[in-house]
């Protein structure tokens, strides 16, 4: 199989959320001594690029795209330790620890909001719904993450996305997170408020909210957050 | 209400099949919901273009695998990752008992809800509002100033976000303090309107269990006559939190309210796919939950609403479906996005409600101004206006109602991803006299009078 036909393949399994078959493509072509680098940018990237398409043309649904998206990260669990960290910094955006706050057990907007990340090429770490204000912090902490994400669907749990940052803050540690937050009643006049510093209107702006973020040249906490939609 | 199906429903939820979530959103709903699509040709059925059905075949075609979904799949108990399933046998009979009709409230502010069939001319109820947030200082004269319209049958109220001026964070004791301090709120705002029996669906600021066990059957609490509210995530989800409220009705000697929503281009996929999600929806809230009546209502997740062209056909699908083939008290949702003091609003609601009333249904709980997303961003006036519409459209044809949509449709759907917030109801409403400004009513108006010149027969 010819270098193209690898890569046409690899990028059809993992829109086809083949996860097992897409890390089999992978390992058998670094074994035939394909290049990690163009595994990524010709592969995996191109695939994360025409799911994001598909997801905004409503041609892909949420499960689908949660299975590419797995399928995406098996193939990046194989190829990103072949890779020196000055490539990897390329295209590996930043790490994200989501999660949907406690006393909340909505998971969608979460869940697409983690997929589209993973898509556009953050690393993100999901710990599902009703977690702790503690347990956000020290999953970030373990992993080492630039950004904490914080989905709510309840008004009533929108003061646990208040607690965590008053707990950064208070803890010394809101310089190392952005904290950007969303869900059904999250606004942008509430994001202001408790000082986060990133929201979206749409679960499909959370992407574009984390690039400005990471690569915006600011450190957290941002003097003003960026709102998308608005 | 059964104490023995009770068991029998916690008893499945610790033996039932394993599942995990994951693979439950996106292997067992996708597959089988795809597979239903396949089986029963429903695939790409969807005519925006015509946004309310009036093919009756197609309804039944969505009824049957909507039905066939409910039994093959069942429904998903979160805590236990255990699928909790129904014999075909054992769903038909939770159907055949579950009521046709029902008298709720008490005294004079009694309502009788009846089954109704597609372009009924039986009355529906409403029940507004549903659930948006409101201040505690604005809770009362608001909820009185929608209970005052006789109109408006059943009260929900709204949300709180403090109690007793202390932030409300759910799942803690603020929320057991909640439940209770609604109730008497809620109970002051309908003496004040001089309807003190009307029957509420309860507690609505009960996002865990314990507004829930603060709140309803308690002394001073939501009576027994009121309905218990019990909610479960999409798609085909139920909880401990959800089940801790059902044996919390039935130790009240409550009667249940269950219902969930789908979404369209969520887990069960397309706008069919969620139609059929939604049928199984319904039937399972009676079967788990022992809901009074099935209750299911749609979201589209492009714009996080349901008044857009695919939704309100998804909805006008399966409430047919269900309407036509069985003889079960229904229940839906209308999720506006525009805000009050818009014709946007209104023109929504227009759509919705004549579609629900054409469709079927029973009774809808609404309205979610604003999309439900801004604290007081609710108005008696657009909830006096949805009762309006939904009762004044029974006895519409569905093709009359299509018709309508089709022309009042477009007036809203560029809107819909960026729709106008609108005022909040301080600023459109006197709280003195607890009337709409001449802006927000002249407003009202404007729409009342263009519907009634389309030919709905509003007075």
């Amino acid at each position: 199989m010819s270098k193209e036909e690898t890569l046409d393949k690899l990028i059809q399994t993992i829109i086809n959320g083949d996860e097992a078959e897409a890390k089999k493509i992978t390992e058998d072509a670094l074994a035939a001594g394909m290049d990690p680098l163009d595994m990524v940018k010709q592969g995996a990237v191109k695939a994360m690029n025409i799911i994001g398409e598909k997801w905004r043309r409503f041609e892909m649904f949420l499960s689908h795209v949660m299975l590419a998206a797995d399928a995406m990260k098996s193939v990046m669990a194989v190829l990103l330790p072949k890779i020196t960290a000055e490539q990897k910094s390329k295209f590996s955006l930043g790490r994200v620890v989501l999660g949907t706050v406690s006393g909340d057990i909505h998971d969608i907007g979460k869940n697409l909001v983690g997929t589209l990340l993973s898509v556009a090429g953050f690393e993100v770490h999901d710990i599902g719904v009703d977690i702790q204000s503690k347990d956000f912090i020290q999953k970030a902490k373990e992993l080492n993450a630039d950004i904490i994400a914080m989905s709510c669907l309840l008004s009533t749990s929108m003061y646990f996305q208040k607690d965590i940052i008053q707990y950064l803050k208070d803890a010394g540690l809101r310089k190392q997170y952005y904290v950007i937050v969303g869900g059904g009643p999250v606004t942008a006049d509430w994001t202001t408020e408790i000082g986060a510093d990133g929201w979206g209107k749409y679960a499909d702006d959370a992407a574009t909210v984390c690039k400005k973020l990471v690569t915006g040249g600011v450190r957290p906490p941002l003097p003003k957050p960026i709102l998308i939609g608005e | 209400m059964s104490v023995q199906a009770l068991l029998d429903v916690l008893d499945r939820a610790h033996t039932g099949p394993v599942c995990s979530v994951k693979d439950w959103d996106t292997k067992v709903i996708p597959e089988k919901v795809s597979e239903k699509l396949s089986e029963h040709g429903l695939k790409g059925t969807c005519t925006p273009e015509n946004p309310i059905n009036t093919e009756d075949s197609l309804a039944d075609e969505f009824w049957h695998a909507g039905f066939e979904l409910a039994v093959d799949v069942g429904m998903l108990c979160l805590d236990t990752e255990r699928v909790i399933k129904f014999t075909e046998e054992e769903l038909k009979e939770a159907i055949r008992n579950a009521p046709s009709e029902v008298i709720l409230g008490e005294g004079l502010d009694k309502v009788l809800m009846k089954a109704r069939k597609p372009e009924d001319k039986t009355l529906p109820l409403y029940c507004a509002p549903i659930g948006i947030e409101a201040s505690e200082d604005l809770w009362i004269p608001l909820i009185q100033g929608i209970a005052q319209h006789r109109v408006i049958d059943m009260m929900q109220g709204c949300s709180l976000r403090t109690v007793l001026g202390r932030p409300l964070r759910s799942g803690t004791p603020y929320e057991t303090l909640a439940g209770r301090v609604q109730a008497q709120m809620h109970r002051e705002a309908l003496w004040r309107a001089g309807r003190p029996g009307m029957c509420a669906t309860s507690v609505i600021t009960s996002p865990t269990v314990y507004g829930q066990l603060g709140g309803y059957g308690v002394p001073g609490g939501y009576r027994t006559s009121d309905l218990a509210l019990v909610l479960s995530p999409a798609e085909l989800k139920t909880s401990y939190a959800s089940l801790h409220k059902v044996v919390h009705a039935i130790n009240c000697g409550g009667l249940i309210f269950a219902g969930s929503s789908s979404v369209i281009g969520g887990y069960a996929g397309p706008v069919e796919g969620s139609t059929v999600a939604m049928v199984a929806c319904a039937l399972l809230q009676i079967a788990v939950h022992q809901s009074g009546w099935g209750s299911c209502s749609v979201i589209d997740m492009r714009y996080n609403g349901n008044c857009g062209r695919d939704a309100q056909w998804a909805i006008s699908v399966a409430f047919q479906g269900i309407a036509r083939n069985s003889r079960l008290l229904t229940q839906s949702v209308l999720n506006q996005v525009g805000g009050p003091c818009t014709d946007m609003l209104l023109y929504e609601s227009a759509v919705g409600m004549m579609n629900l009333s054409a469709s079927g249904i029973s009774f809808s709980i609404g309205p979610r101004s604003a999309g439900g997303k801004y604290a007081n961003y609710i108005s008696p006036l657009e909830c006096k206006f949805c009762a309006e519409v939904f009762k004044s459209s029974a006895g519409m044809k569905r093709s009359e109602v299509s018709e309508l949509a089709k022309l009042l449709i477009p007036k809203y759907e560029d809107k819909l991803r960026n729709p106008p917030k609108g005022k909040s109801f301080t600023e459109c409403f006197d709280l003195k006299t607890l009337r709409p400004t001449k802006e927000w009513l002249d407003i009202y108006l404007k729409v009342k009078n263009e519907l009634i010149d389309l030919g709905v027969p509003l007075e």
